[in-house]
């Protein structure tokens, strides 16, 4: 077992040669890249990489070129978790007939999707890996929108935001539907861990994942990924907006160990109101309006009852 | 450019990043790798930049906020220094400014062809506080 790679400090992590490179077609201020490049340069091990389609895949890949150091697999909309899965029962199968060539090097297995990839189309391949419990991970870039195809709702999206699919005007709000409990589902498959970050706690994210690379089986990593193209924010705020999704508990930073031990791993200081979070995003727009404004109240509750219901469940531990 | 065509590619379609053995590549650095022309780290995207930010090494405290938020690995640090910023790969995003915690900030945007040395020695000052 190779050793883990020590990240002490930022400094520390700057010395990190990137094995995702630039020149890529992914959006000026997008966060999938930055999401990408602390997932990989969170180890020094070697990689087996696959991507579900999503804007990761087709702006990473475009003939001739290729944005990666590492071996990546260019696979359908579907299938990235089972490509992985796949690769890595060859591995463990080759490992035991002795046919390795460099028996020792101990490569990562990770796949990484959009939520389109993940949270509808390439669902029940993804519960399969992880109920087979191959020794991978899988990490959404969860952009809660279809941005690659021209901002269609998936079931990602959360109320109240207006997509393609589901424009908000005269007569509707936009998204009339709860976003899906990733999490919780695929806790439900009681794999060893499943963990939700986000690139701004870039500490807690590096931690996360290096558990997750120490861990034995499958895991699961939902990372926000503000979408400047379709959240409609200008290209500089998405630190901001991500700072923002995590101080107002819209998106909570936790982690689940064998599908019952859940630790919430971020407590913001000041929470912010889900307010200013959905205000600073064009697709909210018509939320402001007069009609619209007692579902801030709801999202504002729904935000609360979600934290109450996370810190009843780590301290209860089931 | 590569000028293989797209029917000429080995078996299993693979564009390799690397010429030769590729070895350890997490412990190599960029300019110390030997990219094939398929590696999109030899191609640009300059052009897609309408301001471009300018890096000022006076007010820098090596914080590497910049360098973990950009997201075109376009800030370059080596020995814990930032050192530059890798205008092939920068698309003028502007987070590395909006990271930059420094008082005033050691980058700043300014319009694609503005002179470089002319902004630096007309840096704005330090921002004071009002109460």
């Amino acid at each position: 077992m190779s050793e883990m790679k020590k990240i002490k400090n930022l400094k520390e992590f700057s010395t990190s040669a990137d094995r995702f490179e630039g020149a890529n077609l992914l959006c000026p201020g997008c966060a999938h890249s930055i999401i990408v490049r602390e997932v990989l340069n969170a180890t020094n091990d070697d990689l087996v990489l696959a991507a579900s389609t999503g804007c990761l895949e087709v702006c990473t890949a475009v003939y001739p070129y290729t944005s990666w150091d590492a071996s990546w697999i260019h696979i359908g909309f579907e299938n990235g978790s089972t490509a992985v899965a796949g690769a890595e029962a060859m591995y463990k199968a080759l490992k035991t007939k002795g046919r390795l060539k460099q028996p020792d090097r101990n490569p990562k297995f990770v796949a990484f999707g959009g939520d389109g990839a993940s949270y509808d189309i390439g669902f029940q391949w993804i519960s399969g890996c992880m109920e087979r419990n191959h020794d991978m991970m899988y990490v959404v870039l969860d952009n809660e929108v279809y941005a690659n195809t021209g901002g269609q709702r998936s079931s990602s999206t959360p109320i109240g935001a207006s997509a393609t699919t589901t424009p908000a005007g005269s007569i509707s709000y936009g998204e009339t539907k709860n976003k899906k409990d990733m999490m919780g589902i695929m806790a439900a498959h009681h794999i060893p861990y499943a963990a939700q970050v986000a690139p701004n706690k870039w500490k807690d994210m590096v931690k996360k994942i290096q558990k997750g690379f120490a861990t034995e089986g499958a895991v699961f990593i939902n990372a926000v990924s503000p979408c400047t193209t379709e959240w409609k924010f200008d290209p500089k705020d998405t630190m901001h907006l991500t700072d923002l999704a995590t101080d107002s508990l819209v998106f909570p930073l936790y982690e689940i160990i064998d599908g019952h031990e859940l630790n919430i791993t971020y407590r913001p200081k000041n929470v912010v109101p889900v307010e200013e979070y959905l205000a600073a995003q064009g697709r909210f727009k018509h939320l402001f309006k007069d009609e619209y404004k007692y579902l801030i109240k709801e999202w504002q509750e729904r935000v609360d009852a979600n934290w109450a219901y996370l810190n009843r469940r780590e301290e209860a531990r089931v | 450019m590569a000028t293989t065509g797209w029917d000429e590619f080995e078996i299993g379609a693979m564009l390799r990043t690397f010429e030769g053995e590729a070895g350890d590549i997490a412990g190599t650095l960029q300019e110390d790798r030997n990219y094939t022309e398929n590696s999109s780290f030899t191609a640009s995207v300059a052009d897609w930049r309408i301001e471009k930010p300018v890096f000022n090494k006076d007010f820098c405290i090596d914080c590497q906020f910049c360098w973990v938020y950009c997201p075109d690995i376009s800030i370059i640090s080596r020995d814990k220094k930032m050192i530059g910023i890798d205008m092939d790969h920068c698309k003028g995003c502007g987070i590395c400014v909006e990271v930059c915690p420094t008082n005033p900030k050691s980058l700043l945007m300014f319009p694609e062809l503005a002179d470089e040395e002319t902004e630096i020695a007309n840096w704005p000052a330090k921002e004071t506080k009002e109460k």
